[in-house]
């Protein structure tokens, strides 16, 4: 079994420090916006929750790429992008129905979670251990429990109507 | 005795079928006939570009066909499919028996009917071939003027190349829009004007009547009277599938091969995929032909996995979407982009090029088209999720009025309408999805960190 990023909701104060440690260890930049994750916020609810690569069974961002430039890491397990094979294309950002591939702008190439090697700086900075980086089968079961509490309260908060959900 | 498979065709199609046959079946007998070497079109443009070698855009090589078990004739063709006899007859005579056949041939360019079309510098831009003639042809010169006959999807991948390479450029479209199967007349009109801020030469509602040899290079003559001088100019006026290797065969078509949820034809035996079959539609019951990559990948993988005996293997029909770079400007479209019954949700910020629209029918998104600067790393976030959203066919229920005072906000609408959760087991083949085999230069991915992150564990309190 390979060990994934998994998120614990409930702890997640919304800090941003996950953001800040990626862009650093991956860019050398403190960039939240250049953060391979990203907090999601739902401040009328006060509820805040990461995510990033869920390590997916389909990789539909490796099968899409067109010169085989993401590969599966023999250490990690995890999905990676080679920058040197990459061209550009962005096919991969879009193939994603995550939204957890993204663009480094100046290179124009693709960039995702590469669990930092097998060290993932996001766990290592994170205050509250809403990060946590464990053995699993399958990344993401933390998600649904989540976003169905996200749903009732953040539409009865803004005075929506509840989502098909 | 072992399955016999052959398949016709070097594409994504092709390459991803004799990968997945030999993840189910390691004693199937694969041989694969293309006319050229296995590569990516895809990357075609960025040798164009200069970014990368030729080699780069290479699939396969000889000792990836030998570690696969793979009988690989490259530079043959394929003439005549003969189901009645399982076999196939190449140009040179040679006569191929299979077990089951996976026609992936992909498409060709249209060859419009425009005097002066044989001229030399007059050509398309779709091979490999192709690529290395004008490559050879604008050899020694400064600035090439180049006059794209097409602005469609392919013919701009093509334009955002040999912008790359700074060359004189002009654009010649039929229609009264740029990228017509792809961005609305607003984004279009955004993109036209974006290009003609960069210097590039727009010319729409207007056709080629003639190319004729002028004293230095050639003339392209439109006709509403302008004349564009041009070096080389290159034909991009669409294309169509290849299916003359089945005239006669009874092989069953439409716009492409008809194909079932498994690619099988109305022959069981015989399979198609990639850009010229014609399969499910995730969205419609009517087949379609979505001629993309991730297209024909995933039918590769379905032929694949059905050849080598997995029944269960189903497709659960494509999905439209394409990303371009117009030379800076990045362009997105998904889904029905153009339905003209669906209820529009729009931000046009002309002075930025930003246009985001999203196209829903009742509380379901059905389309969706993005354009805005490609250093925009916001341009592009969370545009997979949109996928996601259409891939998965969610309704968003409340979430769309919410996206109404919020267009930019898919993030939250996305994970509040439980999009995610849908995605995280799913598979095409029942099984997680293997890395290819083949990478260039033999340069397999690994994950690596710098220095930041190596100073970084360093400092952390205990």
């Amino acid at each position: 079994m390979v060990k994934m990023l998994n998120i614990v909701p409930e702890k997640c104060t919304g800090c941003m420090q996950c953001e800040l440690a990626c862009s650093w260890v991956q860019t050398g930049s403190f960039q939240p916006s250049r953060s391979l994750i990203r907090v999601n916020v739902f401040d009328e609810e006060a509820s805040y929750a990461p995510y990033t690569c869920l390590q997916c069974d389909e990789a539909w961002c490796m099968t899409a790429c067109p010169v085989n430039a993401i590969g599966i890491d023999d250490a990690t397990g995890c999905k990676v992008v080679s920058e040197s094979l990459c061209v550009g294309c962005h096919l991969c950002t879009i193939a994603c129905p995550f939204g957890t591939v993204f663009t480094t702008p100046h290179t124009d190439t693709a960039t995702k979670c590469n669990l930092c090697g097998g060290q993932p700086a996001c766990v290592t900075t994170c205050p509250t251990d809403a990060i946590v980086f464990t053995e699993s089968n399958q990344a993401g079961d933390w998600f649904g429990p989540w976003a169905q509490k996200v749903d009732t309260n953040h539409l009865s908060a803004i005075g929506g109507e509840q989502s098909a959900n | 005795m072992a399955t016999h498979n052959l398949i016709i065709g070097g594409g994504p199609a092709a390459i991803n079928a004799l990968e997945t046959i030999r993840e189910f079946d390691a004693d199937a007998a694969i041989t694969l006939v293309c006319d050229e070497p296995a590569h990516s079109r895809m990357a075609l443009p960025y040798w164009l570009s200069g970014k990368i070698p030729a080699q780069h855009t290479h699939t396969a090589d000889d000792a990836y066909f030998k570690k696969l078990g793979v009988q690989a004739r490259i530079g043959e063709r394929v003439a005549k499919v003969d189901p009645a006899t399982n076999s196939v007859t190449l140009s040179g005579g040679d006569k191929l028996d299979f077990d089951n056949l996976l026609i992936a041939t992909g498409s060709a360019p249209m060859s419009p009917p425009i005097p002066g079309k044989d001229l030399p510098g007059v050509q398309p831009l779709w091979s490999l071939a192709d690529t290395q003639s004008v490559l050879e042809a604008t050899t020694g010169m400064e600035r090439p003027r180049v006059v794209l006959v097409g602005a469609g999807f392919i013919g701009f991948i093509v334009l955002n190349a040999m912008f790359k390479r700074q060359w004189d450029l002009a654009v010649v479209e039929r229609e009264s829009q740029v990228l017509p199967r792809m961005l609305d007349a607003t984004a279009a009109a955004g993109a036209e004007d974006y290009l003609t801020s960069l210097g590039v030469g727009i010319h729409t509602g207007t056709t080629v009547q003639a190319i004729k040899d002028g004293g230095s290079g050639k003339s392209v003559e439109l006709d509403n009277g302008t004349a564009l001088p041009a070096d080389i100019v290159i034909l991009a006026t669409g294309i169509r599938p290849n299916l003359d290797l089945i005239d006669g065969s009874g092989i069953e078509t439409d716009e492409g091969i008809l194909v079932n949820d498994r690619m099988q034809t109305n022959f069981p035996n015989i399979y198609a995929g990639g850009d010229m079959a014609q399969g499910p539609d995730l969205y419609a019951d009517k087949p379609a032909i979505h001629a993309i990559q991730t297209t024909a990948v995933d039918h590769g993988r379905v032929a694949g996995a059905n050849m080598a005996g997995r029944q269960d293997v189903r497709y659960p029909g494509s999905l439209l979407m394409n990303i371009a770079d117009v030379c800076g400007l990045q362009c997105a479209s998904f889904g029905y982009w153009d339905d003209p019954k669906a209820e529009p949700m729009v931000i046009n910020n002309t002075a930025q090029h930003i246009y985001r629209k999203l196209l829903w029918t009742e509380d379901q998104l059905t389309g969706a088209i993005f354009t805005g600067d490609a250093k925009d790393v916001g341009m592009l976030t969370d545009i997979g999720m949109v996928k996601g959203v259409l891939q998965t066919r969610t309704p968003l229920g409340g979430w769309k009025e919410f996206l109404r005072e919020n267009p930019y906000d898919i993030r939250r609408a996305y994970i509040g309408a439980g999009v995610a959760q849908k995605l995280v087991g799913t598979t095409l083949t029942g099984r997680p999805a293997r890395p290819r085999q083949f990478h260039f230069g033999g340069a397999k991915p690994v994950a690596s960190v710098g220095q930041a992150h190596v100073a970084f564990m360093g400092t952390k309190p205990d």
